[in-house]
């Protein structure tokens, strides 16, 4: 930064007397401009340098979204909403590349060097972060009162060993996807339970209202485990037990769900055996075309399906929480981005700030509309404008507010892979009890 | 920087120079390219051995040297040997299809007939292609719903119901190796090509004087003479095949119930998903030792075959 002040006085001198002197000012000058120009990447250059004296620096990392803004537009809205904070934005890759967005996270995060300050992560990194011990508490910071304003399940993903270790920011879940125009055929009521959705959809198959009855994501993936989480949930079963430290895949409540996963496809048959191959686009597909009854996938195909240029469906579509089994409740997987500070930032009061101003009800309300990013504030489901410009998203409340996360572990990643192959090869083999058996016995040691 | 200064000191390694042997010479202009060549492809390997011998972990930050523990683990591991099979059986299955049919394709070429040359050039258009389009491309002609594939099939009889070719484990790897096929075969054909062209005339015209049909020509006189190349060729492709990611990656993920599951595929999986340095360093070298013991094989071949030539 001093060289850069040096260097205006050396710049007027005449062309045509070159010295060494100038030519090393010169040279160190133009160094200087690359260091800035890599630093200051995102702000504008010359007016952040000239106010950055005043203000506390900080910095924000984020996977990139788009919508009619950036998030870059965001954290610029944010500079210039005060004069105290100087945030430079640093844009990781999309969410579709989930996994470069980690690896570029946990790089710079391991360094310990305070960089970034704030940063966004899925739901499923939060607890591997604070385990690491990368992620500050943010407990004295925002007291049960301020807590109340954020769905549950949002909140409790967030925490972990006891401490809220990021912020709720805004929120995606598995839903249930139904055509209206055929159900009004076979009964005219959405299914609140598999069972029931079973039948109707096998008589809308079996009648040549649609070729599908259920779609849902049955590739060896991510998504896999999130159709898992939900339909285990939805059988009061779970992956892990409370205290995080043992599997139960293999108990009753999770066993029936798989198996049900698994009947779809080899015994009611509303579910074509492609499932096994679908992750969420391919299976959105064949719905939006209008050749299936039911569908479970996340909320991105509701704008598609009232699109006329890329649905046949349009106003035909209808969104529901997922149906359950008898004696459970529906349960709808637990997506989306949330807030967190880096444990070791030197300028914890600013990025606090920032952290507050970004999960604000203005600012979830700007990111509804601009990004069409559903809130994790339940009030906001409620405003007038969000119902106008994006109406999809009010008729999603219900099912935002029962989602549930995925394990919570510092393992997840491990977790994760094991549940990827070990459901799979259930839904293949069909033999359900063996394979969660051996699933249940690897979880085990990867969590112990 | 006088004159003077400089006169004597450039007569000194002129005097240097003859004094020394040539190597001497040749090993210092060779110098930047041996450093460049270390720091880039040696010092990676001598790295990523010394990381599978600790238990080095972005997550849990331990990077503590822990000998041979990777590997006791990775021994025990159902995963890897699951994936080493698959490995080696999709490198079997396509050397050998890709050989075979490269060979007949070379063979073809090697006729003289009109539009040869466009045909060649033709012939090199899947090579060519980026994988990850190739990969994209078969999803689509093997989808289950929509594939032509399954199309063709069905209007022809040889199926009464869809083929669902990567959603199930029986299908999805020989999918796979189709798709592979298709793309490397042209590769093969023009190493075979180049290898068939050294096979003198004179030789093939003095058998067929002596009544030698087609068949036999082949059997008797090219295919001994082209064994060389047909090594050389293979090991390539092994070497390549063994390494396959994109095709996997992108078209089932490893999928279904880890039936494509192969070490490139689970090694960038513990590596970058469960950022297991040390396990997945661990594996990589796994992979590292089976591609030498492959290479071995080869190598044992070819000079079995020089020794029988001498």
């Amino acid at each position: 930064m001093t060289d850069m002040k040096k260097r205006p006085t050396a710049a007027p001198k005449p062309v045509g007397h070159v010295t060494i002197a100038d030519r090393r000012q010169f040279l160190i000058g133009s160094a200087g401009l690359l260091g800035a120009a890599a630093f200051g990447a995102g702000t504008s250059l010359g007016i952040g340098r000239a106010r950055a004296q005043s203000r506390a620096e900080i910095s924000f990392a984020s996977a990139a979204f788009f919508g009619k803004e950036t998030f870059g537009d965001l954290i610029k809205a944010f500079n210039e909403s005060q004069d105290r904070i100087l945030v430079k934005n640093i844009e990781l890759p999309p969410p579709s590349s989930s996994t470069e967005v980690y690896q570029g996270l946990v790089q710079q995060l391991a360094r310990r060097n305070g960089t970034p300050d704030v940063f966004s992560q899925d739901v499923i990194w939060i607890a591997g972060f604070a385990a690491a011990g990368w992620a500050l508490p943010l407990d004295e910071y925002f007291p049960a009162d301020k807590r109340s304003a954020y769905f549950t399940g949002t909140l409790n993903a967030c925490t972990y060993g006891g401490k809220l270790t990021a912020l709720p920011w805004f929120m995606d879940s598995g839903m249930f996807y139904y055509r209206k125009d055929v159900l009004e055929k076979h009964g005219g009521k959405v299914p609140e339970n598999w069972a029931d959705m079973a039948i109707i959809a096998a008589a809308a198959q079996k009648a040549g209202d649609v070729d599908f009855g259920y779609l849902w994501q049955g590739k060896q993936a991510e998504v896999l485990v999130c159709d898992a989480v939900e339909i285990i949930t939805s059988n009061n079963g779970a992956i892990l037990a409370p205290d995080g430290k043992s599997s139960l895949i293999n108990q009753k409540g999770a066993v029936e769900a798989i198996q049900f996963l698994h009947d779809t496809i080899a015994t009611t048959k509303i579910s074509p055996q492609d499932v096994l191959s679908w992750d969420e686009e391919p299976s959105r597909q064949p719905f939006t075309s209008g050749k299936a009854m039911f569908m479970r996938n996340w909320s991105y195909v509701y704008p598609i399906a009232q699109d006329a240029k890329a649905s046949q469906v349009v106003d035909k579509v209808g969104v529901a929480p997922l149906p359950s089994f008898p004696g459970g409740k529906s349960s709808a997987c637990l997506g989306g981005y949330q807030l967190g500070v880096n444990a070791n930032s030197k300028q914890r009061e600013a990025a606090i700030e920032l952290l507050t101003w970004l999960s604000s009800t203005e600012t979830q309300h700007r990111i509804a509309l601009n990004f069409g990013l559903a809130p994790t504030r339940p009030a906001l489901f409620q405003d007038e404008q969000i119902k106008k410009e994006q109406p999809f998203m009010a008729s999603l409340e219900k099912v935002f507010t029962g989602a549930t996360a995925r394990p919570i572990t510092p393992q997840y990643a491990k977790v994760t892979l094991a549940l990827q192959s070990g459901i799979s090869k259930a839904l293949v083999s069909g033999k359900v009890q063996a394979e969660m058996d051996t699933l249940a016995d690897q979880i085990n040691k990867i969590v112990a | 920087m006088t004159a003077a200064a400089t006169i004597p000191g450039a007569g000194r390694p002129r005097r240097l120079g003859r004094a020394l042997p040539g190597a001497f010479w040749a090993l210092i202009l060779l110098t930047p390219a041996f450093v460049s060549l270390a720091s880039v492809s040696f010092y990676p390997i001598v790295n990523g051995l010394y990381l599978s011998l600790t238990n080095t972990s972005l997550i849990t930050q331990d990077q503590d040297f822990i000998g041979f523990s990777n590997y006791v683990q990775l021994w025990g591991d159902p995963q890897f040997w699951n994936a080493w099979w698959h490995t080696m059986w999709f490198t079997a299955a396509s050397t050998v299809l890709e050989t075979v049919i490269g060979l007949g394709m070379a063979l073809i070429l090697c006729e003289a007939f009109k539009g040869r040359g466009l045909v060649r050039a033709a012939m090199l258009v899947p090579w060519a292609m980026p994988t990850v389009v190739t990969s994209k491309m078969f999803g689509w002609l093997f989808d289950g719903q929509n594939g032509i594939v399954n199309y063709i099939l069905l209007h022809a009889g040889l199926i009464d119901q869809n083929i669902n070719w990567y959603g199930s484990p029986d299908t999805a790897m020989i999918t796979i190796i189709i798709a592979d096929v298709w793309k490397t075969t042209p590769f093969m054909a023009l190493l075979l090509l180049t290898g068939l062209q050294t096979v003198p005339n004179s030789l093939i015209e003095a058998a067929r004087m002596d009544g030698a049909k087609g068949w036999i020509t082949f059997w008797h006189i090219r295919l001994p003479l082209l064994t060389p190349t047909l090594l050389i060729a293979g090991l390539f492709r092994a070497l390549d095949a063994f390494r396959v990611f994109d095709l996997v990656y992108v078209l089932t993920g490893g999928g279904p119930a880890d039936s494509t599951e192969t070490l490139s595929t689970l090694s960038y999986k513990v590596l970058f998903s469960t950022l297991q340095f040390g396990y997945g360093s661990a594996v990589s070298t796994a992979m590292f030792i089976t591609e030498g013991i492959i290479a071995l094989v080869f190598v044992v071949f070819l000079v079995r075959q020089i020794r029988r030539a001498q």
